[in-house]
């Protein structure tokens, strides 16, 4: 069953490089992605990366945490050094005495953050002093700018849908050439044509989260976070490219169906940037609404496992409706 | 190898029926056509057997499944051929056996070999969507052979295909058929059914009229006919036949649905009213009253040529359903 699966899926790869609107609906989130990085003013100039070695308090870290990335190491000792040898741009930190702090750098990092670091870590030793640091240290954390934020998230999410188009298209064209018939007198089952046809659907859309983030230069992230995100959102896309590809076979006006999607998902992630808080719960019903707020505390690093396996459940729960509703006009469609 | 029995099928889920009452049997190593004209439920009644189409009204058991309850890994002893063919265009001729050739778990057969045989060798790495008609029927025709099917579903197999590249195809079929491939076909070509199968039903408007052997039928219904042309000069002809014969191409195929007592026309000289008409006319030798008419033919007119014929199926077919096969 898994080696027809792949085949089957093997062969909506060969055809789908084969098709320009196949190989545009792959292409466009990278592009995408670049276009926005050169919309942003070096990207991941003010992230503030730190390696912390064991020696540094809880407290300290849980401080640093809210101004930059931290890596807490495990090993002591010269563990550190190798770390900040690394191709990456990190500092590193160990205690010093008490109360000092030592910082360890490469002296190829950025220009100025050694600067920041120094006095991030004043500002911490020194907090009982009111001394006017907490505007500089909120500036250069994390928080990210409203662009590459959100950009990346809308652009994760929306990009979601193009691996239902694929299939949309793959699906169009099996019914165009009548080639469905044949695979219905082959000793395929349903299921293994289904997940087979299904798999791109949501291959894509992570290799797509994946590219496009790493192009937006979020290395840091969860991965394991964001595919869990982006995996079950796609499904939703999928569900919606199988119906609207069983009952089309032309493939324009079936794309043009599928682009109806764009309304909800745009309403969704608008809403859940530009409206307040207690507005919040019109969108709840919206798969997309929770997908972008997984996607968005993600790279925020504010998510937990625990809040990404709850909007997920979410959205499986709300994907699971729709398939009780739509399942049966798949089922019709593939005959 | 193949029992159907009561089957009835309706697109509308009413009882406007495109099958009815359809029974039949074959047995292994037989091979089985439904001949009938377009529209008559041949394809209707092959893709339940196929079970692309749902079984709804009737018992049908293929190669030991029950079709109510079908399984897919069936296909792995069944070839299907479809009339329209059906083959993904942005892959090769080659691609597109080695794909399905992949969805079996039996042995197939070697892909190369098959595009060769059917003459595709030459277009094997070309993409299937630059092929003529004639050329995706044909791989639509080898990729049905892969796992050796020993039940073999064919319809319309020779069906707008250039004589020479049906000749190929039916050759094929024959051997298959030779070696003990069981073979469900379907066809409104009385030639093909005549060649391959050891029984034909005869199919009209959903309704099976009658299952033989091509042999038996010609023997039960085929009559000794006598094709005669002879000359009638136009003042013998009256107003209507005139008429007729203005329409009426230049003598008419024999094979083009002429039965007995048929008669067709020709103009000789031009002009209708002036000239003479030249007329073949079939006459049975076993009905009285044609043999009357043949005896006054023969002492009246001017005889241009006169043979003997043996009723084909096409003749047998309009004569027991009284239908054309077109
Ligand atoms: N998909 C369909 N929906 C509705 N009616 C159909 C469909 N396919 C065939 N029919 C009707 O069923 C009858 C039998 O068709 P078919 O089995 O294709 O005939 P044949 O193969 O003998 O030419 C015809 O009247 C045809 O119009
Ligand atoms: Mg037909």
């Amino acid at each position: 069953m898994f080696r027809k699966i792949l085949r089957i899926t093997g062969r909506d790869v060969r055809s789908g490089l084969r098709d320009n609107i196949i190989v545009y609906v792959i292409l466009a989130p990278f592009l995408s992605a670049l276009i926005l990085r050169g919309l942003i003013p070096s990207v991941g100039a003010n992230v503030l990366q730190m390696a912390v070695d064991p020696s540094v308090e809880p407290a300290v870290v849980e401080y640093l945490e809210t101004i930059g990335k931290v890596e807490v190491l495990e090993a002591d000792g010269e563990a550190l050094e190798r770390r900040v040898r690394a191709t990456d741009d990190v500092f590193g930190l160990r205690q010093a005495g008490e109360g000092g702090f030592e910082i360890v750098k490469e002296g190829n990092e950025q220009e100025g953050m050694d600067e920041i670091f120094e006095l991030v870590l004043d500002a911490y030793v020194n907090q009982d002093l009111e001394l006017p640091m907490d505007a500089l240290v909120s500036d250069i954390g994390w928080k990210l700018p409203p662009l590459k934020q959100f950009g990346a998230s809308v652009l994760v999410v929306f990009m979601s849908v193009f691996g239902g188009m694929v299939i949309l298209i793959n699906l169009v064209e099996e019914k165009q050439d009548n080639t469905l018939s044949a695979m219905n007198v082959a000793p395929v089952s349903r299921k293994a044509f289904v997940i087979g046809k299904g798999l791109l659907g949501v291959v894509i859309p992570v290799i797509h989260a994946f590219g496009v983030l790493l192009i937006l230069g979020f290395e840091g992230l969860n991965y394991g976070m964001v595919t869990v995100a982006i995996f079950s959102i796609a499904l939703i896309s999928v569900l919606i490219g199988f119906v609207i590809g069983v009952m089309n076979d032309n493939v324009i006006s079936a794309a043009s169906s599928m682009k109806v999607l764009f309304v909800p998902i745009l309403a969704s992630i608008m809403g859940a940037i530009f409206l307040a808080d207690k507005w919040n719960p019109l969108l709840y019903w919206s798969p997309f609404y929770w997908a972008f707020d997984s996607m968005n505390r993600i790279v925020l690093l504010e998510a937990t496992w625990g809040v990404v396996l709850r909007n997920t459940g979410i959205v499986l729960a709300i994907t699971a409706v729709v398939f009780a509703l739509l399942s049966r006009r798949i089922a019709r469609g593939l005959n | 190898m193949v029992k159907v029995e009561g089957l009835y099928y309706s697109y509308t889920n009413d009882d406007k029926y495109a099958v009815k009452d359809i029974s039949f049997e074959i047995a292994e190593g037989e091979s089985f056509g439904l001949l009938g004209p377009s529209g008559a439920g041949k394809s209707t009644t092959q893709n339940i057997l196929t079970g692309l189409l749902p079984l709804k009204t009737g018992e049908v058991q293929v190669a030991g499944y029950d079709m109510h309850h079908p399984k897919r890994e069936m296909f792995n002893k069944l070839g299907v051929s479809f009339e329209q063919s059906n083959v993904y265009g942005k892959l090769t001729a080659l691609e597109n056996l080695e794909f399905y050739r992949k969805l079996f778990d039996v042995p197939t057969l070697d892909p190369m070999e098959l595009l060769t045989l059917v003459g595709l060798e030459q277009v094997a790495s070309k993409k299937a969507a630059t092929f003529s008609k004639g050329m995706k029927h044909r791989l639509t025709f080898v990729r049905s052979m892969l796992n050796q099917p020993i039940l073999w579903f064919l319809d319309e197999p020779t069906t707008g295909l250039d004589p020479a590249i049906a000749s190929v195809i039916k050759d094929i079929v024959k051997e298959k058929k030779e070696r003990g491939t069981t073979i469900f076909l379907t066809t409104h070509n009385m030639f093909l059914a005549d060649e391959l199968c050891d029984r034909v039903g005869f199919i009209v408007d959903g309704e099976l009229r009658l299952i033989d052997s091509p042999r038996n039928l010609k023997l039960k219904y085929g009559e000794k006919l006598v094709e005669v042309e002879y000359v009638e000069e136009a003042a013998q002809g009256d107003e209507a036949n005139q008429a007729v014969a203005a329409e009426q191409p230049i003598v008419s195929d024999s094979a083009d649905g002429s039965g007995t007592g048929t008669v067709g026309r020709a103009t000789i000289g031009g002009g209708t009213g002036t000239g003479a008409h030249l007329i073949r006319r079939h006459f049975s030798l076993v009905d009285p009253v044609e043999v009357a008419a043949l005896q006054e033919v023969l002492a009246t007119r001017k005889i241009e040529t006169m043979h003997t014929k043996e009723a084909t199926l096409e003749e047998i077919f309009i004569k027991v359903t009284g239908r054309k096969l077109v």
